[in-house]
């Protein structure tokens, strides 16, 4: 391949390298010129953690072939302000907490500055119009809109500068606004996280994934990979040194696919390289024989007589099943004026975290074998990694780099253990990059949900007994799901209080994607029926759906659906001021006439809309460099 | 992931053209590249080995735009935020730049092309919509004994399919030439999953001039996109709605005509729905649009001001 010639201006200064002719503008700036600011969250165009300006005109380097940076100028985040500056954009992030797990932050900062260089005077409308190419999940936006108005106005002189400022804390941190410690790290862009690291004599690494939701393996071909010009090694499930197996509950997971695969995307074989470019190559050389097995698609199914069995210690193929029982739910129900039965499903969820899945495993001078990723759970990771690797536990050591966003989809060991395999064979450092289209299809999600549910009600709102009931899709492998089950049964009925209860929660094995930890741990699914349920009530029983709530909230003194006492409760509370913020018009849902008075007012969000900046004079581009 | 032996970046028409002409089978021309790229990765293309990228970003005679004889020829290489931010354009092209806001993002808009745009002949391609409705051709050009040669084709007849064009072998499109439509109002209709960065599942442009009174259609033009396999014009509609006067019975008894027009083969019931809410919408919103004047709704409703 012909090398391409570039020159070109970064940040200020000449840089004249050689590079291939199909690297991206986002390769050249992180790979070569290791400004890692530059995130890549999709590589599709479609996140925004990879913006740039070039020539003073903001893109997302992953949709820019780096031919076309040749004789341009070129800035990154790290460009923006002298090293050890911010500058008032940065300062603002910082100031209004617009910074979470920071890996949209950089990305954020460029749009930000963007907005404010092409329109110094931009409105709220059109500065959320102009950071419509960048997601974030779990910053909010709230605050960095905060933040790009508080530094339009401190740059157009309508604001001190002091305002960027931490504001004076007084005798107590509580109830005062104090910055983050790690914020100007984010909104620099200075912060490593596992993919932004190098080491010397890096190798790249590249997972096969079964394109089969349930197969056996016949065969694995590896020779025309293992024979390929940088392979450095190509590990299958035969590398595994130890007991392989993890899980957050049951080891019911290999390190690679053993025997069988049991999902979509479930990993078969690995490959480190010199570089990531031959790994995928060699990947793709691998070759695979499968005989496909019948698979289980919808939870109802697993638990069929005959249906086919996923995992042999699990024959029925049941990850976990929580009962609880309180009282008595036939006496319950006999006392009830009223029954009302439903049923509620919820749907698979991927977390969507900006920072896909990365990592690095090195073994140390003293055989230490060490891994660095964005784990949620790296002791248990610990303990599991020396049984998969047969290591003294003091011979594992694991560091949690900055988690660009987890939700929960960061507790698996989905690809640690590949690593340090290949990192123990070779004795290299090992690196593995999720793309955006692996993380979704490897990572585990939310569980998928089917609640059947029975309310029994006195006519004054009083829940004499319920029957909970709850099916969920594990997927292929059981990661949290006994945790899930767990939390989700223990809050199954809300915060009422109900003497009579029988709550089932069940997670079976599916050969759908692994459903794993995920924000609410099982409790979205279970209050998302619960609530429901509740307004149903309300209109059944011609009540105001707050009244009914009051009604059954847990009180100090309540016991729990698992009988714990309470001697706090603030759900009185929650209500009172749910109810003042919404302006509730109070009464039974089916009683309004067609204008309600709580509907449209002065804090309704609006219809979304663009064109917010054809209502303003075209903007003056001349203007552009007198900001940020 | 995109790879190729060579990628070349020709700084003349003739340089590309031969750059083209001799460019090993399975070569690709390279303009904002904001759609290759995303199509070489898992779930579309995959991995992908091209032998040639020829990018035609930096081919002079490819930039810029002119105006004459009431029309506007665009240079390949015009880019969708250029709808927005050069006047000229904006007020020559007056549903461009509504078309413009709704496309991709301001990221994308800077590097992404009209020309591309048309060329990928996506069904649900926002562009193509308001190109049609502004009586869009194309202009190719390839050479032949060394000497470049031109042809120029509606681009409604030019998009023949998804993702199927009229283009020869060893042609670059070098132009889009569109209608001068000052003095209309126009607009654009979208429905998609989010504001910014959503493909369109259906799309419908509308440029509309009155009498100076505001009281009377003089010139409709409307067109739908991801509707069917290829651009849709509704000459019918817009031959109905020319002479009568301005009023909301009209243009909703109008619109509902529209939803014949639609020929996709999923969502149908769905897709006419949106087609008479949209057609609607896009008159009253392009009547709203034209420039100074006063709209003069004929059915004793308000008044519109521009």
């Amino acid at each position: 391949m012909p090398k391409l010639k570039l020159e070109l201006q970064v940040n200020g200064r000449k840089v004249s390298r050689e590079a291939e002719p199909h690297q991206r503008l986002l390769d050249f700036l992180r790979d070569d010129l290791n400004l890692t600011g530059t995130k890549e969250g999709c590589g599709a165009g479609e996140c925004g953690t990879c913006s740039v300006f070039v020539d003073g005109k903001l893109v997302k380097s992953c949709l820019m072939p780096v031919a076309k940076a040749a004789g341009t100028s070129v800035q990154t985040i790290e460009g923006l302000a002298a090293p050890g500056d911010l500058t008032p954009v940065q300062k603002a992030f910082h100031k209004t907490g617009a910074s979470q797990c920071g890996y949209c932050i950089p990305g954020m900062v460029m749009a930000a500055t963007s907005a404010l260089r092409e329109n110094p005077n931009a409105g709220i409308e059109e500065i959320k119009e102009r950071l419509g190419g960048n997601i974030c999940r779990c910053t909010g936006y709230t605050k960095i809109f905060e933040a790009v108005e508080m530094a339009r106005d401190v740059i157009a002189g309508e604001m001190p500068a002091a305002v960027l400022e931490e504001d004076a804390v007084g005798e107590s941190f509580i109830g005062a606004n104090v910055r983050r410690l790690d914020a100007p790290s984010k909104v620099s862009g200075r912060l490593k996280y596992a993919a932004d690291m190098k080491m010397p004599d890096m190798l790249q690494m590249q997972v096969l994934r079964s394109p089969h939701a349930h197969a056996r393996i016949m065969s694995i071909d590896t020779s025309a990979a293992e024979a390929m010009d940088g392979v450095a090694c190509v590990i299958t499930s035969a590398d595994v040194p130890g007991k392989d197996g993890f899980g957050v509950f049951v080891h019911d997971q290999p390190t690679m696919a053993t025997g069988k695969v049991r999902y979509v995307g479930e990993a078969v074989a690995a490959v480190a390289a010199e570089d990531l470019l031959i790994a995928r190559r060699a990947v793709a050389a691998i070759k695979v024989e499968y005989e496909p097995l019948p698979g289980i698609f919808f939870a109802e199914d697993a638990r069929k007589p005959g249906a086919p069995v996923l995992h042999d210690y699990a024959p029925d193929n049941l990850v976990k099943h929580i009962p609880i029982r309180k009282g008595n739910v036939e006496a319950g129900f006999a006392q009830a004026d009223i029954i009302l039965e439903d049923d509620f499903s919820t749907q698979q969820v991927e977390h969507g975290y900006l920072e896909p899945e990365a990592g690095i495993a090195y073994v140390d001078a003293d055989d230490v074998v060490v891994v660095i990723s964005p784990s949620q759970n790296i002791s248990h990771h610990r303990h599991m990694l020396a049984e998969i690797i047969d290591k003294p536990i003091n011979k594992v050591r694991f560091i949690m780099s900055p988690v660009g966003g987890g939700f929960g989809g960061k507790e698996d060991m989905i690809y640690q253990g590949m690593l340090a395999i290949c990192a123990m064979k070779t004795h290299r450092p090992v690196q593995l990059n999720f793309t955006r289209e692996e993380s979704i299809i490897a990572s585990a999600k939310r569980h998928p949900s089917k609640v059947h549910y029975k309310l029994g009600l006195k006519k004054d709102g009083r829940i004499t007994a319920i029957e909970f009931s709850m099916l969920s899709d594990g997927g292929a492998y059981g990661m949290s799901s006994e945790g899930v089950m767990r939390k989700a049964a223990i809050l199954s009925c809300g915060p009422y209080e109900v003497d009579n209860l029988k709550i089932d929660t069940v997670a079976v094995y599916t050969n759908n994607t692994p459903s794993g930890a995920f924000r609410t741990f099982g409790g979205m699914q279970a209050q998302f029926a619960t609530e429901s349920m509740m307004d149903m009530a309300a209109e059944a029983l011609g009540m105001d759906p707050f009244a009914i709530r009051r009604v059954n909230m847990m009180k100090v003194g309540s016991r729990t659906h698992t009988q714990q006492e309470l001697t706090t409760a603030s759900l009185d509370r929650v209500l009172d001021a749910a109810e003042k913020a919404s302006r509730w018009e109070s009464g039974p849902p089916t009683v309004r006439g067609p204008a309600r008075k709580d509907m449209n007012g002065p804090d309704t969000r609006k219809p979304c809309t663009l064109g917010a900046r054809f209502e303003t004079a075209t903007p003056g581009p001349t203007e552009a460099e007198k900001v940020a | 992931m995109l790879t190729c032996d060579t990628y070349h970046m020709p700084a003349s028409l003739t340089e590309a053209l031969s750059l083209w002409a001799t460019a090993p089978e399975g070569s690709r021309l390279v303009s904002g590249g904001t759609d290759i790229l995303p199509w070489a990765r898992e779930g579309r293309a995959g991995d992908v080995h091209l032998p040639e990228l020829i990018d035609v970003t930096r081919i002079p005679e490819l930039s810029g735009h002119t105006i004459a004889n009431r029309r506007v020829y665009l240079g390949a290489n015009t880019v969708y935020q250029d709808f927005l931010t050069n006047p000229e354009l904006r007020k020559a092209l007056p549903c461009m730049p509504y078309c413009a806001i709704w496309f991709a993002d301001d990221q994308i808009r800077e590097q992404a092309t009209l020309a591309g745009n048309l060329v990928n002949a996506s069904p649900v391609a926002d562009g193509t919509p308001a190109v049609v409705a502004l009586n869009g051709e194309i202009e190719l050009a390839r050479l032949d004994n060394g000497k470049v040669v031109r042809r120029i084709l509606p681009v409604i007849e030019f998009i023949e399919g998804p993702g199927k064009t009229k283009i020869a072998p060893h042609e670059i499109v070098t132009s889009v030439i569109l209608d001068a439509a000052d003095g209309y109002g126009g607009s654009f209709q979208k429905v998609g999953l989010r504001r910014s960065l959503v493909i369109s599942v259906a799309c419908c442009a509308a440029l509309v001039r009155t009498d100076p009174a505001g009281r009377v259609f003089e010139s409709v033009r409307l067109a739908l996109g991801g509707v069917g396999p290829r651009p849709i014009r509704l000459t019918q509609v817009e031959a109905a709605l020319v002479g009568q006067k301005v009023s909301r019975a009209v243009i909703k008894d109008i619109a509902t005509q529209a939803a014949d027009a639609v020929a996709s083969r999923s969502r149908q019931d769905y897709r006419r729905d949106v087609v008479v809410n949209f057609v609607r919408a896009a008159l009253e919103e392009a009547l709203a649009n034209q420039p100074g004047g006063t709209v003069n709704f004929q059915d004793g409703e308000e008044l519109a001001h521009a």
